[in-house]
């Protein structure tokens, strides 16, 4: 496997009238080519900021530290996304080696442009194709991902289509420039259950297709499961779990994790009441000190849980948590 | 093509339905105000002297036609406002079409200029404003727009008027020079018309342009949180192309959509800045006809032609919305 993206330190705060808020604290994870990570949390817990971060989209008050580092590895080199200021220079992470998809197919389309416009749009500032050969690519693209009468739809507006169709469309538009990283912002929460699998399935054939790493955000721990090889888990804007997906999901280690697995509605025993986690996500105002978990966790080891933040142990080679539950020479 | 034809001859044809009905309205209104033109004329008369009598009205009644049924006679006088023919004034007893003459259309050419200069401005500072982190551009322009909306346009004419008598010694009113006033058009005239017409036009946008930056801006503003504008810089989309091809375009709508109530305000404005800088257009005209003379006859031409503009830039901003916004193009071509 090559590495294809690395992000180290990744911290992130935004400049607001109630003042600085840390969206993102201090995240590092690596992603191999053809790789699926699943990026996991409640609302709120930073997961599509990180995500964007990945491609500088975080609005103009977003302030990165300077330890941040995020390197995406290209055929020709490495790319430190951190330095990139220009319009130009931003190209390359903005829909030329990553592409991004979003969780509402329908308000990520203009809605007054046609599709075929803004996918051709799209391969014309990232390649010199002309218009015509644009237009063909596009359309083989349409057609690729399932869309019928590909022909027709690329004339067509976003309000034209279906739900499920709109996201194979802007799959198909994210996929055309042939990127190295695909970031999925939840794209199934927003379809039936049904069109979700069959999103779902495409995306996973594509992977193998096109040998791209997918980042894919959802809250929905039951899609990880499907989709991704390995998981990383976010609260508050902190990593607490990440490994490899059965490790995480058949021995979740964090209080977090193994709440989130508890919440999940079980079809083959619909006696068992559903284990919500209690309390609410704090304010990213009101960080809690220590581990960010300590106001919510029912597994509290000491004072050392609100005074200390905890570093990341290892379960396995393939499995770590931050929580003091596992620091060295703690009682489990 | 035949459906976007089908279309523009409904709208068309629902443009003067409208017409047709307000016509009644304003008709209507003009028949509840007590007394008509033939009473309104002899008791003009008869305060310059003349012994007037019961027959005298009654005879006069038949002359102007007023003895005809109500509807019979608001079907001789839409058809002939369609024609542009709107009778006699009650009081001055002249050709309404020619008392009028060009004076509606001078009103109305004001008017559209003011709209014209208020988008003009407002449309590029609005979008200036809306993507500017510069506190002190943004505090600037909410100050003036500010400004705009509060400081009423009378005053404003009027601190014109007493600042240009006193340092040019010309108060700038009229929209002609004396002489030039009941001249054929020439170039000359028309020089000397550009010369004062800015003025009014000036006035009458200077509100326009503070309530359409305020539109505009906020337009914008909501426009560039939407999620298919990070989409497209997510695709690579940037800089200029980036503003003017997604929010900008799509903040387009509903600024075309309020055209019609944009002119329909200025219009409502004119009168009284006509008045001070003693322009002799149709809007103090009307004023003249309905709080004076009740000439009813004059006012109902005037709202009529009034409603008709209203109504047609109405019918053309549908056509442009049609023509400009994919989601009502698809709604009547399927």
């Amino acid at each position: 496997m090559t590495r294809l993206l690395d992000v180290e330190n990744l911290t992130l705060q935004f400049d607001t009238d109630e003042g600085r808020i840390t969206a993102v604290d201090n995240v590092s994870f690596t992603l191999e080519a053809g790789e699926v990570m699943g990026l996991v949390g409640e609302s709120g817990s930073g997961k599509s900021v990180t995500a964007k971060s990945i491609m500088k989209l975080n609005p103009s008050n977003a302030i990165y530290s300077d330890k941040t580092k995020v390197t995406l590895h290209l055929d020709d080199g490495p790319v430190d996304i951190m330095s990139l200021q220009t319009s130009t220079d931003l190209k390359v992470i903005r829909g030329g080696a990553i592409s991004m998809i979003f969780q509402e197919p329908m308000a990520s389309f203009a809605p007054a442009i046609t599709i075929g416009d803004q996918m051709v749009e799209q391969l014309q500032i990232h390649t010199d194709m002309n218009a015509k050969r644009a237009q063909e690519v596009s359309i083989e693209m349409l057609d690729r991902v399932g869309i019928s009468d590909a022909g027709t739809r690329f004339k067509q507006y976003a309000f034209e289509l279906s739900g499920g169709m709109r996201q194979r469309a802007m799959i198909a538009m994210a996929l055309s420039t042939k990127p190295k990283l695909l970031i999925a912002d939840e794209p199934t929460t927003a379809l039936d259950v049904t069109i979700q699998a069959q999103v779902i399935d495409l995306m996973k054939d594509l992977v193998k297709d096109f040998g791209m790493g997918i980042v894919f955000i959802t809250h929905d721990l039951g899609v990880i499961a499907q989709t991704a090889d390995k998981v990383a888990v976010m609260y508050l804007g902190r990593l607490v779990e990440q490994g490899a997906v059965r490790d995480v999901i058949r021995n979740p280690a964090h209080p977090y994790t193994k709440g989130l697995i508890a919440a999940l509605p079980q079809l083959d025993d619909l006696d068992v009441p559903l284990q919500a986690i209690p309390g609410d996500i704090p304010s990213p105002l009101e960080r809690p000190p220590g581990c960010v978990f300590n106001t919510r966790c029912s597994a509290i080891v000491g004072d050392v849980c609100s005074s200390a933040i905890p570093s990341f142990s290892k379960i396995t080679d393939s499995h770590q948590v931050a929580c003091h539950l596992y620091d060295e020479g703690a009682s489990k | 093509m035949l459906q976007f034809s089908k279309f523009v001859v409904v709208r068309a044809v629902l443009a003067i339905f409208t017409l047709v009905l307000v016509s009644f309205i304003v008709f209507s209104l003009m028949e509840l105000v007590p007394g008509d033109c033939a009473e309104r004329y002899l008791a003009f008369k008869s305060s310059q002297g003349s012994v007037i009598t019961a027959a005298d009205v009654q005879a006069e009644r038949v002359r102007l036609g007023l003895d005809r049924p109500y509807i019979q006679r608001w079907g001789s006088w839409i058809i002939n406002a369609f024609q542009g023919e709107y009778g006699d004034s009650c009081i001055l007893r002249l050709n309404i079409s020619q008392l009028l003459g060009e004076k509606f259309w001078l009103s109305l050419g004001l008017c559209l200029s003011a709209l014209i200069l208020a988008y003009a401005i407002a449309i590029p500072v609005g979008i200036l404003a809306a993507t500017s982190k510069n506190a002190f551009l943004n505090n600037g322009l909410r100050l003036v727009s500010y400004l705009g909306l509060a400081l009423p346009n009378f005053l404003l004419a009027l601190m014109i008027m007493l600042f240009s008598t006193v340092v040019f010694g010309d108060s700038l009113t009229g929209l002609f020079s004396k002489e030039f006033r009941d001249a054929e058009w020439s170039y000359a005239r028309v020089m000397d018309f550009l010369g004062h017409v800015w003025l009014p036009i000036f006035i009458l946008g200077w509100s326009a342009t503070a309530f359409a930056i305020q539109t505009v801006r906020a337009l914008m503003s909501d426009e560039i949180g939407k999620l298919y504008v990070t989409a497209a810089a997510a695709r690579g989309v940037s800089g200029r192309r980036l503003l003017l091809r997604y929010p900008a375009r799509h903040a387009l709508s509903p600024i075309i959509n309020s055209l019609g109530f944009d002119l329909n305000r200025i219009f409502n404005e004119l009168p009284i800045v006509a008045l001070i800088l003693t322009l002799t257009e149709a809007g103090s005209l009307l004023i003249e006809a309905l709080a004076r003379s009740n000439d009813q006859q004059l006012a109902g031409a005037i709202i009529f032609l009034l409603t008709a503009s209203i109504v047609g830039i109405n019918f053309i901003t549908d056509i442009i919305l049609a023509l400009t916004d994919p989601r009502v193009r698809r709604s009547i071509v399927g």
